[in-house]
């Protein structure tokens, strides 16, 4: 196994007087396919929003290779400079911006020369089998299309960590297992580190070895 | 429907009548397009006929060969871009900053920012002159177009703090988190934030210009001639009903073209009004806290507490304001009584043309947004002289004329359909299946109408209750042309007090003109919060 590149720990997030993680801890390693599975409500959300930065946490630490990101009720690092790429359930594919315009924008604060861009996107699309789609808006997208640009987005940067929130939720059965196939071949290319939040144990059973149920805020069975 | 074995579902109704549903929205619509619709048609018509009643271009010949009528259209058209622009430069900043700031004390802030809304706009005139005359440097612009900008930018900044605000509240906060993650706050703000809610700016910066091209109070009283001041001279001074009507389109078409804009550029979300359960990019203030107070001062002490301070201070002592009120009271009354009449009206008829257009499937229903801003943004003048020209009458409707209910009506001409627009949004928020439950169960559409649907739009029609009493209460155009005699309210008296009454007793009247306005919208909000803590 490699070093551990995710480390959660003892982590608590309050929402008023209810704690929607308690004392939750997870450590994920380099390369490593997490599925963490729990029911509606029992806080998987809300643990990839604390480890993306969106939210803060009340207690613990959140390390991201090496590094304290969030610690004692502060997010030491934004979270665009955590390097982490998250697909989101809604899939916040940005409606005013192309597929292309969606993924450049995700380069922004890479520097990037444009023409460099250019070929990062063109690559990144090909590599998601979306290229055909480039200049069309979200709206102009099937369902399926816009699932293969949310992950291009979010993989276009290169990140460290690959977050996913219940991309396949709102995908027909045979789509899903389509993508989730594809995305299967495309992690073991990549290793990119990776959350996978579901409800499902079937989907997370089709993706990795390693699940993590959550029950009510706590991680309680890895 | 037929698979139900308590025979619950079972229609009783003969297939050839109507159901319950399309008879009362049919009728609503009918009374719709009768008193909202049908005085600008009728006025747009009659503009193409002569003197003998046959079709003619005369009006319009006369018109175009006025070369007066360039100064017109420019002044028209600048008194609407500037009134826009001054409205949208302090009204939209105001709006991000009550949306996304953590600034203390917000909702009173927004609050004492939205009195020069609910305020008549042509108190704020009166104030403007006064202060105006008391300044040196401000004394030749008294009377001025650039008065008339400074104060329909004033009355109109918080239209566009408000839409501002509720566009920003709209932005998906996924959307922003997305771009969070690979880019930096202000960046993220000016990519992604600020697209998504210019459109939703950009539309009420075109309804400012309608709203403020179709004002008559103000430029009446500031002496500016645009297109609604000559309406009215045309009519009430020169008795010529043919210049008036031909007068009007112009004015007709801007509204139409400014209302089709605003609808191209915001599309459906017009009628949207969810608000988000958190905010993606929010604004910590920190250090910046203390200077946006002080700017926020600042702007109340110029836009709210100075004119209410000119009107105090021109009404002089408690004494010649209670005599001043006395002498007015049976406006003032008139006033409560016709715009809480009114208000309510409104508020029934727009309950159920909203909800009609909530409801509808046709892919032309933005034709009825299109229609309800347009309709809103016609000039009072203008409505004012199509229900004269519809109503005076040697029969029945002569008889409602002579009344006070001509001013009722006048009422649901001009805001009814502001109103629908605004309950339609409501009615959107309720989903379909709340409705579908009820009828599953067995209740008829009208029982699912009052039982159901009613108490959920509770908040929206007490808002367009409060919005309709507003206007209506500081309603000028159309009521000082179709008021009977002897039925004058507080507004039309203080317009026609302006040339021969003492400047005390004219501010008193407006002093209790934004007392009187200030009451239900405090009382609303004090309801609204007690609501939403009980919530």
């Amino acid at each position: 196994m490699n070093e551990a590149f995710l480390r959660f720990v003892a982590v608590t997030k309050r929402y008023g007087s209810r704690a929607v993680v308690d004392r939750a801890s997870l450590i994920v390693a380099e390369g490593e396919v997490v599925a963490l599975l729990g029911p509606s409500g029992c806080g998987k959300t809300t643990t990839l929003r604390l480890i993306a930065g969106l939210e803060k946490l009340d207690e613990g630490e959140i390390w991201i290779g090496g590094e304290c990101v969030a610690t004692g009720g502060r997010n030491l690092v934004p979270p665009h400079k955590r390097g982490i790429g998250l697909v989101f359930q809604d899939l916040a594919l940005w409606p005013h911006l192309t597929a292309e315009g969606n993924l450049d924008f995700a380069l922004a604060s890479t520097r990037m020369k444009r023409r460099e861009r250019k070929e990062r996107i063109a690559e990144t699309l090909r590599m998601m089998r979306a290229e055909g789609f480039a200049e069309r808006y979200p709206s102009q997208l099937s369902g399926g299309e816009q699932q293969r640009v949310a992950i291009a987005r979010a993989l276009i940067a290169r990140p460290r960590l690959l977050l996913l929130d219940e991309p396949m939720s709102n995908l027909d059965a045979s789509l899903r297992r389509q993508l989730l196939e594809e995305f299967r071949s495309l992690q073991s290319r990549l290793s990119v580190t990776t959350v996978y939040v579901t409800h499902d144990r079937a989907e997370s059973e089709a993706l990795t070895a390693r699940i993590v149920q959550m029950e009510v805020g706590r991680i309680c069975n890895d | 429907m037929k698979a139900d074995p308590t025979g619950k579902l079972f229609s009783h109704r003969a297939p050839f009548l109507p159901s319950s549903r399309a008879l009362t929205l049919g009728a609503a619509v009918a009374l719709f397009i009768v008193l909202c619709a049908l005085p600008a048609i009728y006025m747009f018509g009659l503009s193409f006929t002569g003197a003998d009643g046959h079709p003619s271009l005369e009006n319009y010949r006369r018109l175009f060969a006025e070369s007066r009528q360039r100064d017109l259209l420019r002044t028209s058209a600048l008194l609407g871009a500037g009134a826009s622009m001054l409205a949208t430069l302090i009204g939209a900043p105001l709006g991000l900053l009550l949306a996304r700031a953590d600034v203390r004390g917000k909702a009173w802030w927004r609050l004492a920012l939205v009195i020069p809304l609910i305020a008549p706009p042509y108190t704020l005139a009166l104030a403007w002159t006064w202060l105006a005359g008391s300044i040196e440097l401000l004394a030749e612009r008294a009377y001025s177009l650039t008065g008339a900008i400074v104060v329909l930018g004033v009355s109109f900044y918080p239209l566009a703090m408000l839409a501002t605000e509720a566009s920003a509240q709209r932005v998906d906060a996924g959307l922003e988190e997305a771009a969070l993650l690979v880019a930096a706050p202000r960046r993220v703000f000016a990519r992604i934030t600020l697209p998504l809610i210019a459109p939703a700016v950009a539309a009420e910066a075109l309804v400012i210009f309608a709203l403020a091209i179709s004002e008559f109070g103000v430029p009446g009283l500031l002496r500016v001639n645009v297109y609604t001041t000559e309406v009215f001279t045309a009519f009430a001074a020169l008795y010529d009903f043919g210049a008036a009507t031909a007068l009007s389109a112009p004015l007709l078409m801007a509204t139409f073209i400014t209302a089709l804009a605003a609808r191209l550029v915001i599309g459906e979300q017009m009628l949207t009004t969810r608000r988000g359960s958190r905010i993606g990019l929010s604004l910590t203030l920190d250090r910046c806290q203390a200077p946006v107070i002080a700017l926020l001062i600042v702007l109340v002490a110029l836009c709210v507490i100075l004119p209410v301070g000119v009107i105090a201070r021109e009404a002089g002592g408690l004494k010649l304001i209670v005599s001043s009120l006395n002498d007015s009271r049976d406006a003032i009354i008139n006033s409560f009584a016709l715009a809480g009449a009114g208000a309510t009206f409104v508020v029934a008829l727009a309950a159920l043309v909203g909800y009609g257009r909530a409801r509808m499937r046709t892919r032309w229903r933005w034709l009825l947004d299109l229609a309800f801003i347009t309709l809103f943004a016609v000039p009072g003048t203008v409505v004012g002289i199509g229900l004269i020209g519809l109503w005076n009458h040697a029969d029945w409707r002569g008889e409602i004329y002579a009344s006070r209910l001509i001013i009722v009506i006048a009422y649901l001409s001009r805001f009814a359909p502001a109103a629908a627009l605004l309950l339609a949004a409501s009615v959107r928020q309720i989903p379909v299946s709340f409705e579908e439950a009820a009828v599953v169960a067995g209740a008829s559409w009208l029982r699912t109408f009052c039982r159901i649907t009613l108490p959920q739009m509770f908040t929206g029609l007490c808002m367009a209750w409060v919005v309709a009493f507003i206007f209506a209460i500081g309603e000028i155009g159309a009521t000082a042309l179709v008021a009977p005699p002897g039925e004058s309210t507080l507004p039309v008296r203080v317009y026609t007090l302006i040339a021969n009454t003492p400047t005390s007793n004219l501010a008193a009247l407006t002093l209790a003109q934004v007392t009187i306005v200030f009451l239900p919208l405090a009382l609303f909000a004090l309801f609204v919060r007690q609501r939403e803590g009980a919530k």
